[in-house]
């Protein structure tokens, strides 16, 4: 018999500490090799990108062994795939567009087992073997909701009211547009109104979250988020842009000297 | 329509570096194609040690072919039937590993070239669709490295470098350590030196030479005369992460 693994995003935030989960890498190899940086939690993209049924348990286990926390963000806040992403191996879900404190509650009912909610039974692959896993399983569910339309900020308080949810991800993509600079991230309104999310969030005790990157995280941080959702393909790119630029420099300087 | 050209082998021509992406533990063709604006002339599949196979090798080399770059692939050994096979599938450069004598190395030849250079066996590859004159015109768009990785291929050298129609003799540390009895210890000063020297007669005799790159080593291997480079994001991935990491714990309580 086993013990329910851990949650380890959970259990940092729970301790005051800051979560980043490394989005981009869908492939469970790719997961696997960064155990080294032992890497708090990775995202597995499913309402943009690749993640599916099909490949959810390779990645999932990828992530197990490596001792991150997996994360899957699905399409909708639809009952069955929140919890078809746990049974197939998530240790937390994050849904995309909450805007109303129903559509927050629809998450917390999809993703907990009674008393909290109604997520329908079935032993996850996270409760294998594991003999008390429809009691323990709700403390080791991280859930995310995403705010980020006009319609939720109109509505954050309601939806700050709803218990059992552990990440309130303030999104800067959409939000972008609901602000009228589709796709300007930075924009200072765009970050205005994400900072401004984050501060409300907070204020209320919850947890905000958001996407860092190179030139907001030291920002968004100070401004109290700890949950970050951060992508691993711009760390590649700056690296191999950087060699790049290193061997051009070194070609140019010997066609300049002969 | 007309043959894709191969971009690493057009550049190796112009006497400019040749610098591919090591998708090691990244395979997987949505990912590949993200890579875009690294502009990759080339990107390295490893078929040798990672978990590259046939059945993956056409969607890979689709997102290569999109992006522009030249798509290559290490192969497990040196067998024809592996060599072209890669090719067929979409493969535009192949590197075999192990390749310790002439004889080895013009199997490589003959596996990888049609006639009148070589025997690759006859089929219109995934590169030669719609290409009339395919079977005249591959030779001339794909490119072959050898990997001169032991102790016995070091010696062998100067016959390995009579091989014509190799495009790259890659030389790599790792093998080369343990075969020098030292494994594990591909930065020892010992093999270093080894491959240093390697290197040094790959270029002297007129042919391109090829080795792991990083932002340390760049300016002492291009002065070498290495022009063909390979290097990973296992490092760039940590030092993103380790940076945001520190940045997001600065945040205060």
């Amino acid at each position: 018999m086993r013990q329910l693994r851990p949650n380890r995003a959970k259990q940092r935030l729970a301790a005051g500490q800051h979560v980043i989960a490394i989005e981009g890498l869908n492939h469970p190899d790719a997961i696997e090799r960064l155990a080294p940086l032992e890497p708090q939690a990775f995202w597995l993209e499913g309402e943009h990108w690749i993640a599916t049924p099909t490949n959810i348990g390779d990645l999932t286990r990828a992530c197990d062994v490596s001792g991150s926390t997996s994360i899957v963000r699905v399409g909708r806040a639809d009952k069955q795939l929140i919890y078809h992403a746990l049974d197939l191996g998530g240790q937390g879900i994050a849904v995309p567009h909450v805007s109303t404190a129903e559509d927050a509650a629809r998450v917390v009912d999809a993703a907990k087992f009674a008393p909290i909610g109604h997520r329908g039974i079935y032993i996850s692959r996270q409760g294998i073997d594991v003999p008390d896993y429809f009691r323990r399983a709700n403390d080791e569910t991280l859930v995310v909701v995403f705010i980020e339309d006009a319609e939720a900020l109109d509505n954050l308080d309601a939806i700050l009211e709803v218990d059992h949810i552990d990440v309130f991800f303030v999104g800067p993509g959409d939000l972008s547009q609901a602000v009228g600079h589709v796709g300007e991230f930075t924009h200072p309104a765009v970050s205005k109104v994400v900072d401004d999310t984050i501060r409300h969030i907070i204020d209320r005790g919850r947890t905000a979250g958001t996407v860092g990157f190179q030139d907001n995280m030291a920002h968004v941080a100070e401004v109290g988020a700890k949950f970050f959702l951060c992508g691993a393909m711009s760390w590649i790119l700056q690296g191999f842009n950087d060699l790049r630029g290193t061997l051009e420099g070194i070609e140019g300087e010997a066609a300049g000297g002969r | 329509m007309i043959i894709r050209p191969n971009r690493v082998k057009e550049r190796l021509r112009q006497g400019r570096h040749a610098l591919c992406f090591a998708a090691w533990g990244y395979s997987g063709a949505d990912h590949l194609e993200r890579l875009a604006p690294a502009n990759p002339d080339g990107v390295w599949l490893e078929g040798e040690h990672g978990d590259v196979s046939f059945s993956d090798l056409a969607n890979l080399t689709r997102a290569i072919d999109l992006i522009g770059a030249t798509p290559i692939i290490r192969v497990h050994q040196n067998e024809a039937g592996v060599i072209y096979r890669c090719l067929d599938l979409g493969a535009m450069g192949v590197v075999v590993p192990h390749v310790n004598s002439r004889d080895e190395a013009e199997a490589v030849v003959q596996a990888g070239k049609f006639w009148p250079i070589g025997k690759r066996g006859s089929y219109t590859s995934r590169q030669g669709i719609g290409v009339p004159d395919y079977h005249n015109l591959a030779n001339d768009q794909t490119t072959l490295i050898v990997l001169i990785e032991d102790v016995i291929g070091v010696e062998n050298l100067d016959q390995i470098l009579d091989v014509e129609h190799v495009d790259v003799f890659f030389v790599a540390p790792g093998d080369l350590a343990q075969t020098m009895g030292l494994p594990g210890m591909a930065g020892d000063p010992r093999v270093q030196k080894v491959v240093d020297e390697t290197l040094a007669r790959i270029v002297k005799r007129g042919r391109t030479a090829g080795v792991l790159v990083t932002e340390a080593s760049a300016a002492h291997l291009y002065d070498l005369g290495v022009r063909f480079f390979m290097s990973g994001p296992a490092e760039w991935i940590a030092a993103g992460f380790k940076q945001l990491d520190q940045a997001a714990a600065g945040g205060g309580a």
